[in-house]
């Protein structure tokens, strides 16, 4: 009964928003596509961000957290562009994942311009790890051990093959010096949890992924964080752990958190959530979020963060190039 | 001692007037969502999430609501399936194979009732072994590799040999139909797209949910139309025995001891992240099938045939919490749903949660002991309610079924083209259960085929392409050894040794 | 001759399955096996399993005369057109019109098979829209 007295509601204030052609945007029912299962980054982005903004008032009600796995996002992306290009009250967590793939062009027949890209909520440095009882202890060790037998150190992550998690490592790896990085074993699992599970159970030597999802298990000490592939130290519990730079193996794996919203969204649904989410970003509860999961600071916005995906999507581009992914 | 009294602490926490509340609705919403064909579990918790939310709970009394869905729904699953021959979620699959045609014999209330009790017992015992074998449970999930996952998964494939029809070539077509389902998609090892034919639709795969609606109610349906002005379709209602509403003592000394195995075998399969409560219900009834069916009496309508699979799949629910509190991985999509909502609500599981929330642990596990013998009181009393459903004509029945089978699907997923695979579906399984071919099979390969061939593949990057890495690990070699002398080798020496016996003696247990 | 039918059928499905398996484009790095092996053993098991059930056909199961089979047809006409009706007729509506079809089909006399599908809709309208809080098809009326 409820449902359907709001829904009277909703239909009255709409009618009157359009006799009296109202300027200010109301989202209505807001949601948040999450293109992976539950537990990982992108749910993480939609949930947490969901929950502030709903916590600040800047949404009507709870924002809704659709799950739409597969693809590594391609799916989510293509079911934005076919089927729900014009929502307005719809954005869609997105990362360096997304960029990578649309990079190599993994999305058939999809590219970045098709979509609007919103605002950035932070990022999350790449890390590479060992179990805790490992007799590896630096980078470099772990990358000389595969220079001499590739096929003695199998690496989990979470991402398919040729995603973000694997290309990590491989721009480590072209860093430390083995120039044929294919014969790299990279195992691909269902998400970070189950990656660093297989890491504790002794099936992989490694992992790759990034720092929150990594972070319950640092914090119990179960796994050795070998290198933290950011600029300079992390602030917080992984202050501890050097970064791959100091190690002599210069490579920056930052994992951009974001929203893109849909291509034929309106200019007022689109300035919306360049200020919602900003607003988020601004937000002390945010910064508090952000310093319990790992996550550094990038504050992009509107045509700055479009301006930053195509940089992002062009510089994939040329490290699979160099790397020998596509052609 | 300390973990009794953290317990404790937690019945404190939970035994407010406002948890027991919330347990109650979770329990009786869990029961019809699950008994709903088309409404799993799983979606169950999802649909509420939005609610516990919009009520504004705290931490504790969200997580007692969405459990009580949660056990609820797996108590639910089993109605349709002994009443209806339609499996009500995925777990209850194997409910339907000895529920349904003891329900067809007058015992539709003893099924019932039964299964209640079979329920209680799995999920009592499950939680118990969650309060005190947790931490040494995520030891034996470690222990699972990709090649331990590739080879659990052909043991579940080795038993259906056992359990399925006359004719062993009809179930291995039925198991090949359901892993080529299991194959439309996008692959998630290397990302590219396969048997999609261009269909965007596709690339997130066929939902098992469709697939079992469709095969199950809606075929339902169509033999009843088949059917029409024959007895099937109108003698039925009238000459119906409910039989009694409780079952008699003899049969729960029967069934104890199946029940005891296949709590046992429940739990440990929901342990495992990624084999789940449909496994663990399927794994307890075909071992037990094999160990104690002496007459071949399974599947028709055997009490033990009912216990086995209801102990297991809510064993199995209590034990899929395991790996999602103590390594945050979900061990099913329920618990998958439940995770996102602990991360919501800010909550990191892990191995430091039983240290950092205690109260969130302790109030949840407090919860699913209320719950569980909420549902228990809930269930006994409401048999009666229940077996009337059989009294309703089927001219009126199945047109109901196969609307909210509708419902169901698009509901979820607002998709007509979710709706017309259904369809699709429906008419295949018409045409496959006229020609005897099992349905159970198709079910389980669509659940299973991902995670086989992805754990397969796996175990072939970390060996390099050998083989012979899927046969190296004890754990895997005895798994293996399981499988081809629990179930491969007496099918094929039966076949060997009795060729020519008559079909109806010659099934009696080669052991 | 129903089974070696079904046998003959699954020989094709497998065949088209393992062609169309062959055709899978791989992606520019893979793992080992690659996406195409698993989906090749599978058509490779249909095939085995419909070689032997054409081989060793069971009995000839009990086909209902044509009239019942155009009956099934029909239903399954309606089933489609149902899935089609629903976002633009609204779920109340269309599910009235199946429901009460289904149930006229079944043996009911017209007018109380209306009744049952007015009663079958608004029944599950309320328990899963108005309880549950299910989004259904919400039509040019709102339900």
């Amino acid at each position: 009964m409820k449902n359907f007295i709001t829904r009277l509601a909703a239909t009255a204030v709409a009618v009157v928003s359009l006799t009296a052609a109202a300027q200010a945007f109301d989202p209505g029912a807001t949601e948040c596509i999450a293109p992976a299962n539950p537990g990982g980054g992108w749910d993480f982005t939609c949930r947490q961000v969901g929950k502030t903004l709903q916590d600040l008032k800047l949404v009507p009600g709870t924002m809704q957290v659709t799950n739409m796995a597969g693809g590594g996002g391609g799916v989510a992306y293509a079911e934005v562009i076919n089927k729900r290009n014009d929502a307005n009250n719809l954005i869609i967590a997105a990362s360096s994942a997304t960029s990578t793939r649309l990079a190599q062009g993994a999305y058939p027949g999809n590219t970045m311009d098709q979509v609007r890209w919103v605002a950035s909520v932070g990022a999350d440095y790449g890390i590479i790890a060992v179990a805790k009882d490992s007799a590896i202890n630096t980078l470099p060790e772990l990358m000389e051990m595969i220079k001499a037998d590739p096929s003695s150190v199998s690496i989990a992550g979470g991402s398919a093959v040729g995603g973000w998690d694997h290309l990590k490592v491989l721009m480590a790896a072209k860093k430390a010096g083995i120039e044929d990085v294919r014969t790299i074993k990279y195992v691909a699992f269902d998400g970070g949890g189950e990656a660093v599970t297989q890491l504790l159970g002794g099936s992989v030597q490694a992992f790759t992924g990034d720092a929150s999802e990594a972070k319950g298990f640092v914090d119990s000490g179960d796994i050795k964080v070998l290198a933290v592939l950011a600029p300079e130290r992390l602030e917080g519990d992984f202050a501890s752990f050097p970064t791959a730079k100091e190690q002599g193996i210069d490579v920056i794996g930052a994992n951009w958190r974001g929203f893109y919203a849909p291509g034929g969204s309106s200019d007022e649904a689109y300035d919306y959530w360049v200020n919602a989410i900003g607003t988020v970003y601004d937000s002390a509860e945010w910064k508090d979020i952000m310093a319990q999961n790992g996550l550094a600071p990038l504050n992009l916005r509107g045509a700055d963060f479009q301006a930053f995906v195509a940089d992002s999507v062009a510089s994939i581009t040329d490290i699979s190039k160099e790397i020998g992914l596509i052609h | 001692m300390d973990t009794l009294s953290a317990l404790a602490d937690g019945f404190s926490i939970a035994l407010t007037f406002q948890n027991l509340g919330l347990a109650l609705i979770g329990c009786f919403l869990g029961t019809i969502i699950g008994a709903l064909p088309g409404l799993g579990p799983s979606n169950g918790v999802a649909i509420l999430i939005p609610l516990a939310f919009t009520l504004g709970l705290p931490a504790t009394p969200a997580l007692i609501l969405l459990t009580s869905v949660y056990y609820g729904a797996m108590y639910g699953g089993r109605i349709s399936s002994i009443l209806l021959n339609i499996p009500g979620d995925e777990p209850a699959l194997m409910t339907t194979l000895d529920g349904y045609p003891m329900a067809r014999k007058g015992m539709a209330g003893e099924a019932l009732a039964l299964s209640g009790i079979a329920s209680f017992v799995g999920a009592f015992f499950a939680t118990w072994g969650l309060v005190f074998l947790a931490p040494q449970l995520v030891k034996v999930a470690l222990l699972f590799g990709p090649a331990e996952y590739f080879a659990l998964f052909a043991l579940a494939f080795a038993t259906l040999g056992g359990i399925a029809s006359k004719n062993q070539a009809k179930a291995a077509l039925a198991a090949g139909l359901g892993l080529g389902i299991a194959m439309i998609g996008v692959d998630g090892q290397t990302g590219v797209p396969r048997f999609t034919f261009g269909e965007v639709h596709l690339y997130d795969g066929i939902d098992f949910l469709v697939a079992i609606v469709g095969l199950f109610a809606l075929s339902e349906v169509f033999i009843f139309l088949e059917h029409r002005g024959t007895t099937k379709a109108t003698g039925d209602a009238s000459g119906i025995k409910l039989g009694r509403l409780t079952p008699p003592l003899s049969m729960l000394k029967q069934t104890a001891p199946t029940m005891a195995r296949s709590t046992v075998l429940g739990f440990i399969a929901g342990v495992l992240p990624g084999a789940g409560a449909s496994l663990g219900s399927f794994i307890s009834y075909s071992v037990e099938k094999r160990l104690v069916d002496k007459n071949n009496t399974f599947g028709t309508g055997d009490p033990r045939g009912v216990a086995a699979p209801e102990a297991g799949n809510n064993a199995a629910a209590g034990g899929a919490l395991v790996p999602m509190l103590a390594l945050g991985v979900p061990g099913s999509g329920t618990t998958a749903v439940l995770l996102a909502m602990l991360l919501a609500l800010n909550i990191t599981p892990g191995p430091l949660l039983f240290t950092n929330n205690p109260d969130v642990v302790w109030g949840l596990i407090a919860a699913l002991f209320i719950g569980n013998v909420m549902l228990l009181v809930m269930n006994i009393p409401m048999v009666s309610l229940f077996v009337r459903v059989l009294l309703v004509p089927p001219r009126y029945l199945m047109p109901a079924v196969a609307m909210i089978s509708f419902v169901g699907i698009y509901g979820i997923s607002g998709s007509t083209f979710d709706l017309m695979v259904m369809v699709f579906f429906g008419l295949l399984g018409w045409i496959l259960r006229k020609l005897d071919v099992p349905l159970v099979p198709i079910i389980l390969g669509v659940l299973l085929g991902n995670q086989m061939e992805a754990n397969m593949r796996r175990a072939m990057t970390i060996s390099d392409g050998d083989w012979s890495a899927l046969f190296a690990s004890p754990l895997s070699i005895g798994l293996w050894l399981f499988a081809f002398f629990g179930f491969i080798l007496p099918i094929v020496a039966g076949r060997f040794f009795r060729p020519k016996f008559p079909r109806t003696d010659s099934e009696a247990d080669p052991d | 001759m129903s089974d070696r039918i079904m046998g003959g059928v699954g020989l094709l499905l497998a065949a088209f399955f393992i062609w169309q398996a062959t055709l899978i484009q791989e992606s520019f790095i893979s793992d080992p096996v690659g996406p195409k092996i698993f989906p090749i053993i599978i058509g490779g098991l249909v095939g085995l399993s419909s070689l032997a059930i054409f081989l060793k056909p069971d009995d000839e199961p009990e086909w209902p005369d044509f009239s019942r089979l155009f009956e099934v047809g029909l239903t399954v006409a309606v089933m489609v057109a149902y899935a089609y009706a629903l976002p633009s007729a609204g779920f109340v509506v269309s599910t009235a019109v199946a429901a009460g079809y289904l149930s006229w089909r079944l043996g009911t006399p017209p007018v109380k098979a209306a009744v049952a599908g007015a009663v079958i809709a608004i029944g599950i309208y309320v328990v899963f829209h108005l309880i549950l809080g299910l989004s259904l098809a919400r039509g040019p009326w709102g339900f």
